[in-house]
């Protein structure tokens, strides 16, 4: 590398932090919430917790503020019998039958046993008919106060929020459940709350729609004595959502930036990362201890949470400011520029050298314990680096981007396909093929049917028969499709030729250091493309020049940076977004909660301002590291806006087809 | 009352102290009630009304023996308006009391307790069923809940039973006093004003008091009871105490600290009653005052000597959080005691600037100009003057003083150069207020203070509650606040009274466009059309609760009603187009519940798309609770794919071979039936095949090895690990696996075994299918860079340099480039390279390169 290019300046020192929507907010209400809800019941209490709200409650919430409000001791609820010390015990859960019935199971338990406890029920976001209804069955409704802990958005970093659900794709495309829309409605009625109406709702997809009609209607059934709720937002300046379904090629493809490349490898669960104790051992390692890893293990012999040797660590921007630096870059540039980082730091340490007086000494070892957090996290990042660098190595790693490249350049469908049926001889992981096989069926014009029985059977010998129903389930949802195309397949067909062209998906390799595609080395996410038609649309109609010589992948902001153009909307693309499937919307809202159709006129609204505005993007079923790298990319190279990201939840192709795996 | 009466005629200075009380003569009572001791008495707080009900075990001339049984309660306002009788039919009442919305709240010995509005509709709650069984033989009132004590059986404690607001919750048992006999006085802290925010019972037992709470009894360890009153400050912080020998003891609620000791005998022989009266109660008169009240004789306890009242029969007394409601036969008293401001501005010869701006205001209008004078001579002060009489008017009963007062203050502040009228004007509108609602009509004595502390919104609704909706709309327009709350209690009335009639003189949609119009007019845009639909059902106007649901928006209002009214498919498809699946639950599960299986399934299934939403529901919540009624659903609808899938998810989790073995048939046979699916029910037979040879396997190994379970490749691979290697050529024939597969798999079984001899032995056997490089590949891999070297020369040579690398063999590497003359790949390879050693060597090709 000839010579290293700075990175993405993520500090932003001309935002006025005024002006920045500050998601601080939702962590204080989401904790203010708990501590409410726990002291709702007086007393030492037993705390009860639904495993999957581990994490999600980690991010708000430490151990020492539960032990504050009572909370003796904590268990995980799995089946099992339940030895509690304290009268009192409180369940958190989501509202699923298997934790309801778990309760049940509990309280009958101790009614047999004679042991005499108060029961409280809180169920995440809300209550439930549906778990009512078991207790009810189970003839335990009576000894159970039942009440609900809204947890609602989670600040992952000060950009990104995030409803942690982890199965929304397959809930709400593949079970027909839309309890996850509703759910978002009412969690962006709160920012609403919080931050004002967005003064535009922008979007795409037919659940994008029906989350925006549902928005507006919720709106306008809201009290109206909540003040500010029914003024516009003056720090926001739209909603853009967009839903999964639209864009379903970018989760399938692998992600290349760093942080998306440790979510595929190594998997990350609300922003944390397990990693081995000795990456985590210095001092400055010290982790307040996460809700998440505190539950204790009783007698009965409940499941460790901490596996040994592991440690899970909280990968954030919060407390690191290398992470900061590197998160979003390609992960072909991230050995350099840890390097780049070693140096900087070696030299800061020679420094020492050249304190000659005692005011110079004294200023070098005030400045020690940056130093030290810092070569701890620069450790932490090269060992992270050591553990993913190899496994990008591989052959199949390295076959597989080889096919996606080739399928999304529509190059040899054919061979792309025998390519995949060569891993599946293999027997590489079924995950990696299922997502080249669906890329398959979304690029080309569906599998011939022969080529594509022939492959399953493949599939299923290898991997075994139970998989058929996830085969089924991906049929059923037009991600793997068969020639010819059945009418309802062809209505969801991506006609990805067209929009190569049309909204440049596919950039050449030196183009890829101006423009968001450098996080796939050469692809820019279809998502955040839709929102560059709204917010940036200068990138998309003028292609940029290209940067010639230096070949880093890393985007260099060497361009002054332009100002930000106002909302209006998708002007300019309206065709472009009308030609595939997906409802396109675009609202203007009005201070009354009323709504008008923008199309008319709304300009008026829509001034430019000389402050920083944000833009809310909220992704329905889920978004990628990877995207949000683009989205964070983009507002780098503009002056005066800013994108909060809101999504569900954090996803990948891995986890999204596995979640489709199982029914149950 | 006398207009000219000097505000100071109702004080009375507090013996031995500089405080001065107030009693005001409400209102004269012209009521049937004759003897306040004939009676046991519930007073509502903030001026509201009294409860009367006989005192069964007073003896009195019975003069009619109609039902003797029959109990009836008696409600009249402060001014004596009769409001409503209660006319009770359940089992004997133990207590009763008022809530903080002015509903009585009446217990019963069984532990039923209704809450009585006062039109005289009720909603009946349970104390449950152990409060039935040991019996309720007292309980405490206070506004936002109730204790009740339970009977002890022989060896028990008796209990206490906590309620928390009046929603009809389930009663919580508070810690066991470990008392067998009730306590000889007991009393609650309400828990909006106790530490803890928990409620807290004090019971009076032996000569100390315990104190309860939901977690704990805690024996205070006092000696000088037993008491025979309890009486908790109104603001939770102090403690009136009553021993058996008349003595008054104030303590701290902490009883940390004594704070007054008063004998009540002493006193009550010096203001001339017969010494050893009996106390009838103790209250609290504001939080620094206590009342006793004695026959004919009350006494208001400060700190020093006490201030007598006397009246000429039995009182009843409501503490108040300002003051003290005292009832007689005939009069409604009012005391408390005078704040300073007041003293400043009334006190003879005061000459606070309040005082002054006063006289300077009683100069002006006397045209004298002595008032100009006054004013200039309080200029400093004159601001707070102004406040303070702004301050006091509020506390004025009196009409004119109010206004003289206003009048001062509005004359001071011409003289001031900014000041903000704020307080000014909406004192003037609350004394509007005030004395329309203090009019013996309204017969609510609310003071300024009592106003602030519960909120004007709380004056509307106890309004409503006496049906006094004009009056109501107008203060609400008056104080411009929403007139819903009114609006929808006069609708309800509205509805209730237009059935009353004949039932034609109003019909629905003349109903309906009234209410619908009144609220639009009256901008009630936040009522709920849903209460009112509710009430219009309730009565029986089922067609009216449709049109008025129609008004509703919020469809979580209207579902509940719809299913309760039965009107089933609207309420689904009002529950599906809220979007919110919550309440599509709540509908399906109701429907469930009721309707017979088919005709659940045919509402959903017929519903088309627009129910799609509840079908996929439905499919949800059974999949996970009830997969026999999923079945069903299938099977009704022919959905015989959905089926399959349901079987062969259920055989993932089996584990007996043979009941596996039957779920994936029943797959098979649902997939054969469907014409689309023949491939899948192929798969099905190669799966079943497969499961009786695994089993056939496990059986050839005595079971020493596991095969059930696996797939195809997998079982091929521990065949070929365990040494079966005719079983896995087998698989591969029977189960046609390609060529290719089959070399992977043993190519991975034989790395796995470390039979490096036996691979190489294969891969001569005939040519490869796959080709050479994923050997490599594999086996460098796995970590035998070494045995990979062997297959590197045969494959093609382009390909053996980046091979030679990946196996780290940098000179073989190096040479190849050599021998295809490559120095860019040279180059490249001097670069990756890791071993320093190796890296000199290449170097120096490089150098020999050219």
């Amino acid at each position: 590398m000839p010579s290293t290019a700075p990175s993405i300046d993520s500090s932003k020192p001309e935002i006025d932090p005024s002006q920045v929507v500050d998601v601080g907010v939702l962590k204080e209400l989401a904790k203010r919430y708990l501590v409410d809800a726990l002291n709702s019941v007086n007393g030492p209490k037993t705390l009860v917790l639904d495993p999957s709200l581990a994490g999600p409650l980690g991010l708000v919430t430490e151990v020492a503020l539960l032990k504050q409000h009572g909370v003796d001791k904590m268990f995980w609820l799995e089946p099992g019998p339940l030895q509690a010390t304290t009268t009192n015990i409180i369940y958190l859960c989501r509202p699923q039958v298997q934790w309801a019935k778990l309760i049940a199971e509990h309280v009958k338990q101790h009614t047999k046993e004679s042991q005499n406890h108060v029961y409280t029920l809180l169920v995440v976001p809300r209550e439930s008919s549906v778990v009512k209804r078991i207790l009810e069955d189970e003839g335990v409704l009576g000894d159970i106060h039942i009440s609900e802990y809204n947890l609602q958005f989670i600040p992952l970093e000060d950009d990104l929020i995030s409803l942690e659900y982890d199965h929304a794709f397959k809930e709400i495309w593949l079970d027909g459940d839309e309890t996850a829309v509703y759910n978002s409605a009412q969690a962006l009625l709160t920012l609403q709350k919080i931050y004002g109406l967005f003064p535009r709702i922008i979007g795409k997809g037919d659940h994008a729609a029906k989350l925006k009609n549902l928005l507006k209607r919720l709106q306008s059934q809201s009290p109206r004595q909540a003040p500010g709720s029914h003024t516009l937002s003056e720090k926001i300046d739209s909603l853009f959502i967009i839903d999964r379904r639209v864009d379903m090629v970018t989760p399938l493809l692998t992600q290349l930036t760093y942080q998306g490349l440790v979510d595929e490898l190594m998997g990350m669960t609300s922003g944390h990362v397990e990693l081995p104790a000795s990456l985590l051992a210095a001092p400055t390692a010290q982790q307040t201890p996460s809700a998440s890893a505190a539950a204790s293990t009783s007698a009965a012999g409940r499941t460790a949470l901490t596996k040994e040797k592991k440690k899970k660590h909280h990968l954030t921007a919060a407390n690191d400011t290398l992470f900061r630096d590197l998160r979003d870059l390609n992960f072909s540039v991230v050995g350099a520029n840890l390097s780049r980082h070693a140096h900087r730091l070696d030299s800061e340490y020679q420094s020492r050298h050249q304190a000659k007086t005692v005011p110079q000494l004294k200023e070098f070892v005030g400045k020690l314990g940056g130093l030290q957090t810092e070569t701890q996290s620069l450790k932490l990042h090269t060992g992270l680096c050591e553990i993913v660098d190899p496994q990008t190595k591989t052959e199949v790693f390295n076959k597989s981007l080889e096919i996606q490249q080739n399928l999304l350049a529509l190059y040899d469908v054919n061979a792309q396909i025998s390519a995949i049926e060569d891993l599946v001889a293999q027997g590489v992981d079924v995950a990696v093929v299922l997502r080249l096989l669906c890329l398959a069926s979304i690029v080309a014009p569906g599998i011939k049917p022969k080529v594509f029985e022939n492959l399953s059977r493949e599939i299923l010998q290898t991997y075994g028969y139970h998989y058929l129903p996830l085969l089924l389930n991906l049929s059923t949802l037009h991600l793997l499709t068969t020639q010819p195309l059945s009418p309802a397949a062809q209505s969801l067909k991506l006609p990805l030729s067209a929009l190569k062209k049309s909204l440049r998906l596919l950039t050449e390799e030196n183009e890829t250091d101006n423009d968001i595609s450098y996080v796939y080395s050469g692809y820019a996410p279809l998502s955040v493309r839709l929102v560059q038609c709204v917010a940036q649309k200068g990138a998309l109609l003028a292609a940029p020049a290209p940067v010639g010589e230096e070949a880093g992948a890393v985007p260099k902001a060497k361009a002054p940076k332009t100002r930000s153009h106002p909302i209006v909307g998708w002007k300019g693309f309206e065709d472009v977004v009308a030609s595939f499937p997906g409802e396109v919307f675009d609202v203007v809202q009005a201070p009354d909660g009323g709504a008008t159709d923008s199309s008319a006129n709304a300009v008026s609204v829509l001034l430019p301002r000389e402050d920083t505005t944000t833009t809310v993007v909220f992704f329905l079923g889920g978004c990628t590291y990877t995207e949000v790298a683009a989205l964070r990319w983009m507002a780098s190279q503009m002056r005066g806006r800013r994108f909060l990201i809101a999504t569900t939840g954090i996803i990948k192709g891995s986890s999204l087809i596995e979640d489709l795996a199982t029914s149950l | 009352m006398d207009d000219e009466e000097n505000p100071t005629a109702s004080w009375a200075a507090m013996p031995d102290s500089s405080a001065f009380y107030r009693k005001l003569s409400v209102y004269q009572l012209q009521w049937p009630i004759h003897d306040l001791s004939d009676y046991v008495i519930a007073g509502a707080r903030y001026g509201g009304p009294l409860a009367l009900m006989r005192d069964a075990t007073k003896m009195l001339a019975m003069p009619r023996m109609g039902s003797s049984s029959r109990q009836s309660i008696q409600i009249f306002s402060s001014s004596g308006e009769a409001i409503n009788t209660i006319s009770w039919d359940q089992g004997r009442i133990i207590r009763f009391g008022w809530t903080f919305d002015e509903r009585l709240v009446v217990l019963n010995e069984e532990g039923i307790y209704r809450l009585y509005d006062l039109r005289g509709d009720y909603a009946q709650h349970s104390l449950g069923p152990e409060a039935g069984e040991m019996g309720v033989i007292d309980a405490r009132i206070y506004e936002n809940g109730l204790v009740a004590m339970t009977g002890a059986m022989p060896g028990t404690s008796i209990g206490l039973l906590e309620v928390k607001g009046w929603i009809g919750g389930k009663p919580i048992s508070l810690a066991s006093p470990g008392l067998t006999e009730p306590p000889h006085a007991w009393s609650i802290v309400p828990p909006d004003v106790f530490i803890s925010r928990h409620v807290e019972v004090l019971l009076a037992s032996e000569a100390t008091i315990i104190a309860v709470d939901a977690l704990e009894a805690a024996d205070q360890h006092l000696a000088r009871g037993p008491f025979l009153h309890v009486a908790p400050s109104p603001n939770g912080k102090r403690l009136a105490l009553l021993t058996a020998t008349n003595v008054l003891w104030v303590v701290s609620s902490d009883f940390q600290n004594s704070l007054v000791e008063f004998d009540v005998n002493a006193a009550a022989h010096d203001a001339g009653a017969s010494s050893g009266a009996l106390v009838q109660y103790v209250q609290w008169c504001g939080d620094d005052a206590v009342f006793v009240g004695l026959d004919g004789l009350t006494l208001l306890v400060g700190p020093g000597p006490s201030l007598p009242y006397f009246y000429p029969s039995a009182t009843f007394a409501v503490s108040e959080i300002d003051g003290i409601r005292v009832f007689s036969a005939d009069t409604c008293d009012f005391v408390q005691k005078v704040p300073k401001n007041a003293l400043d501005v009334f006190l003879p010869g005061s000459t606070e600037p309040s005082a002054i701006l006063h006289d300077a205001w009683m100069h002006f209008t006397k045209r004298s100009p002595r008032a100009d004078e006054a004013v200039r001579h309080i200029r400093p002060e004159l601001a707070s003057a102004v406040d303070a009489c702004v301050d006091i008017a509020g506390w004025e009963w009196n009409v004119r003083t109010q206004r003289a007062l206003l009048n001062a203050a509005k004359y001071g502040r011409a003289f001031l150069d900014s000041y903000n009228p704020t307080d000014f004007v909406l004192m003037g509108q609350t004394l509007k207020v005030l004395n329309a609602v203090r009019f013996y009509e309204i017969g609510i004595p609310i003071t300024y203070a009592q106003f602030v502390h519960t909120s004007p919104s709380h004056l509307l609704v106890r309004l409503t509650a006496r049906s006094q909706h004009l009056l109501a709309l107008r203060i609400a327009a008056y104080l411009s606040m929403k007139p819903d709350a009114v609006l929808k209690h006069w609708a309800s009335a509205k509805i209730a009274r237009a059935k009353k009639a004949d039932g034609s003189s109003e019909d629905d949609a003349t109903v309906c466009k009234t209410i619908v119009e009144k609220f639009n007019q009256l901008g009630g845009g936040e009522v709920s059309y849903a209460d009112i639909a509710r009430r219009a059902w309730e009565v029986g106007r089922l067609a009216l609760a449709i049109q008025l649901l129609e008004h509703e928006p919020r469809p979580a209002d209207q579902v509940p009603l719809l299913l309760e009214m039965k009107d089933d498919k609207r309420a689904l498809l009002k529950a599906v187009d809220s979007g919110d699946t919550d309440l599509v639950y709540t509908v399906l599960l109701d429907l469930h519940r009721r309707l017979p299986l088919g005709d659940f399934f045919r509402m959903v299934e017929d519903g088309g798309p627009r129910l799609a939403p509840a079908a996929n529901l439905l499919q949800v919540y059974a999949r996970q609770q009830d997969r026999e009624m999923l079945r069903d659903f299938y099977y009704a609808d022919d959905r015989r794919v959905a089926s399959a899938i349901l079987a062969l998810e259920e055989a993932v989790g089996m584990d007996d071979p043979a009941a596996k073995a039957a779920s994936i048939k029943a797959a098979q046979k649902f997939f054969s039936e469907d014409k689309g699916s023949a491939f899948e029910a192929k798969m099905m037979d190669e799966n079943l095949r497969l499961l009786a040879f695994q089993q056939e396997l496990e059986k050839d190994v005595d079971h020493k090895v596991k095969f059930v379970g696996l797939s195809v490749s997998e079982t091929i691979k521990l065949c070929l690990v365990n040494g079966l290697s005719k079983k896995a050529e087998r698989v591969k024939k029977d189960w046609a696996v390609p060529d290719k597969r089959f070399w992977y798999i043993k190519l991975q079984a034989l790395t796995q075994l470390g039979d490096f001899e036996g691979l190489s032995q294969f891969v001569k056997s005939k040519k490869s299918p796959i080709g050479y490089e994923p050997i490599v590949h594999h086996l460098a891999e796995t970590g035998h860079a070494k045995e990979a070297l062997a297959y590197v020369p045969l494959v093609e040579q382009k390909k053996r340099v980046d091979l030679y690398a990946a196996c780290g063999d940098w000179q073989a590497a190096g040479k190849e480039c050599i021998a295809l003359k490559d120095r860019t790949r040279l180059e490249n390879v001097t670069r990756m390279c890791t071993d320093a050693l190796a890296r000199r060597e290449l170097e120096t090709m490089l150098r020999s390169f050219g």
